[in-house]
């Protein structure tokens, strides 16, 4: 039974998808629980899976018992065992706490979206776990095709905006294949671990002597990058998660933009291995560049934004730029900083995006309309802060030690600017959240319902603003948003266990 | 020039893949009607089907499906299966993301009344 944990972890969602679906002739009423019994049931076995992860090492397992190469495996080591219990907690809390949110939000399609989101998370958690480059690719699309399909409903114009996603996201992911086929010309295999080894015994001294096999890695570079939302290939972000509805932002926010970040070091660790991977002096320039350009242009744009999900949004652009260019910098510093962040950006994403999902239900979700927010909606506006201060960067929580790690890393490579971007990032994120304090401590309630509020127009609006401005939320909402906040704390205090055990795990000893 | 072409034959197909590329991503950018869009996708899709399966040809090989008059001993008799194999479940992937634009694009023009991008904008600005 526990050797099986590996698939186990994806397994009840995909099965709890089917359910709904059929639950929708037979148990409508039940569904919502079904579905809260298969994403507990994937929590549980990632949770334990991690426990022997870290007890008894590293746990493969054949899917269908075909060893590899012929067979795909799913590799469980500490980072992708850790991870997965992440997004499987994340999803856990998001569904939780959105319960209402679906129910307003997706009339008459309740079935539809339960299948839907647990299709979401399994593809999402079988990305983390699997071991297979071609299996990535499918299941980056299960991810994808299932989070088009529920961020495109929403205001005006989601539809619009998820649809701009789906071709980008599909030429990001169809870029992904293609170099994946350059890397099979080469090696004849899709195994990671078995492409590691050759990757390394065929260009030993750095890709630049095989040009088919750098080709490969800039090819999947740009494919991840479009799937990451990095700099220039960012314009679907925003308008898909700032359109939709809250729960499919709140889902798809914390998990779509981290795990292709994971992606990224998973390729760059485990097949091409690092070494091989700084080995292009162009590549390495590019990507920072690109890091640096991101982490600017997200600030100042979330500085422009009057509506708290949308400022979200640009602030999730320049964490994907922590993170891509935190891989280039090219050393172990910064790459623990990059393995930490992925943690640590996940649970502040999701802290933050359940914060706006119920200041949206509250006010509608302008910045200007938070006034009076400590007193109406103490807990909420506690785990906003909590969140707006690790975003900031402030100890104990966990922004600030992934940022010390960044910006350690970019001093001993000698990228200043990106370090100097990292600091002017974690300022323009103070202005942002002290803004949101004033008002939210200071200001009194705006009257609402004026003509120009985005939500005044039309009828299905994810934030149409409650009769009671708050009464606070129902517990039900409350308890996730906690854990969410206080596990940033958490975070924080376990940093130190955080880097010896799964960092210093996966990073290759002399690096 | 006899070399050139020589190489040129052994390599055409990436080219031939490379421009069918082009056109679906030139499709993809410069329109603006959202089903030239779709079609653009599909035949981005179908470009790196289409150097998948090159990869696994060759020069006079069958089928990749065991015939008992030429036997398992010689691989070089067929074609590389799991090119092949790998861009059904592609096709799968890509028969899905269409199904998907479509159905997007059925319910934009449901609630806009159009599918020219221009005009949806245009429209939605002057709401």
């Amino acid at each position: 039974m526990t050797s099986q944990l590996p698939i186990l972890a994806v397994a009840p969602l995909l099965f709890g998808a089917f359910a709904v679906t059929a639950g929708r002739f037979l148990f409508r009423r039940a569904n919502y629980a079904v579905a809260v019994l298969a994403l507990a049931a994937s929590f549980a076995a990632s949770v334990l899976l991690a426990v022997r992860v870290f007890s008894q090492g590293t746990q493969t397992y054949f899917v269908g018992g075909w060893p590899p190469p012929i067979g795909i495996s799913y590799v469980a080591d500490p980072l992708s065992a850790l991870m997965l219990a992440f997004v499987a907690g994340a999803a856990l809390c998001v569904f939780l706490a959105s319960k209402a949110e679906i129910e307003t939000s997706y009339p008459l399609k309740n079935s539809a979206f339960f299948a839907l989101y647990l299709l979401a998370v399994a593809g999402h958690m079988g990305i983390v776990i699997t071991g297979d480059a071609f299996n990535l690719y499918v299941l980056i699309e299960v991810a994808a095709l299932s989070g088009y399909a529920i961020l495109a409903q929403g205001r005006d114009r989601a539809m619009l905006a998820s649809l701009n996603y789906l071709f980008i996201g599909s030429l990001g992911a169809s870029l992904y294949l293609l170099g994946v086929g350059y890397l099979y010309i080469m090696t004849g295999s899709l195994n990671m671990a078995d492409l590691a080894g050759i990757v390394s015994g065929m260009a030993p001294q750095g890709l630049a002597g095989s040009t088919a096999l750098a080709a490969s890695f800039a090819i999947i570079l740009a494919g991840l990058f479009i799937k990451m939302g990095l700099f220039p290939f960012h314009s679907w972000l925003p308008a898909a998660y700032a359109f939709s509805a809250a729960p499919a932002a709140a889902l798809i926010a914390p998990m779509t933009t981290k795990v292709m970040a994971y992606v990224l070091v998973r390729i760059s660790l485990a097949v091409y291995t690092p070494h091989l991977a700084w080995s292009l002096p162009a590549v390495n320039a590019l990507v920072v560049t690109l890091a640096t350009a991101a982490i600017l242009y997200g600030g100042l744009c979330a500085l422009a934004q009057q509506s708290f999900r949308r400022m979200l949004c640009f602030i999730v652009l320049s964490e994907v730029g922590y993170m891509a260019g935190g891989v280039f910098l090219g050393n172990r510093t910064a790459l623990t900083g990059v393995i930490y962040h992925i943690f640590a950006d996940l649970l502040m994403t999701l802290c933050l995006f359940l914060c706006a999902a119920n200041v949206e239900r509250a006010t509608g979700g302008r910045l200007s309309g938070l006034g009076g927010l400590f007193t109406r909606m103490p807990v909420t506006a506690a785990a906003l802060a909590m969140g707006g201060l690790s975003m900031i960067g402030v100890p104990p929580f966990c922004g600030f030690f992934s940022k010390w790690y960044l910006l350690s890393g970019a001093i001993q490579s000698g990228h200043f600017l990106f370090a100097a971007a990292l600091v002017v990032s974690s300022l323009i994120n103070a202005v942002l959240f002290f803004r949101i304090f004033e008002i939210a401590l200071f200001g009194g309630p705006e009257t609402r319902d004026t003509p120009d509020a985005p939500n005044a127009r039309n009828g299905h609006a994810p934030g149409s603003p409650d009769a009671a401005f708050c009464a606070e939320m129902p517990a039900q909402r409350l308890v996730p948003l906690a854990v969410a906040a206080v596990s940033l704390v958490v975070m924080g205090l376990l940093t130190g266990d955080f880097v010896t055990r799964v960092a210093d795990a996966v990073l290759p000893p002399g690096l | 020039m006899h070399a050139l072409l020589a190489d040129f034959g052994g390599t055409f197909h990436y080219y031939a893949y490379f421009a069918v590329m082009m056109i679906g991503v030139y499709a993809m950018v410069a329109k603006t009607n959202l089903l030239k869009k779709c079609i653009g996708l599909g035949i981005f899709q179908t470009a790196i089907m289409l150097f998948y399966v090159s990869i696994g040809a060759k020069d006079g090989a069958t089928i990749p499906i065991v015939d008992p008059a030429l036997g398992t001993a010689d691989p070089a008799l067929y074609a590389n299966p799991l090119p092949q194999v790998l861009m059904l479940t592609a096709i799968v992937v890509s028969v899905a993301t269409l199904g998907v634009a479509l159905a997007l694009v059925q319910n934009i023009h449901r609630d806009h009344g159009a599918i020219e991008e221009d005009e949806i904008l245009k429209r939605l600005r002057g709401q």
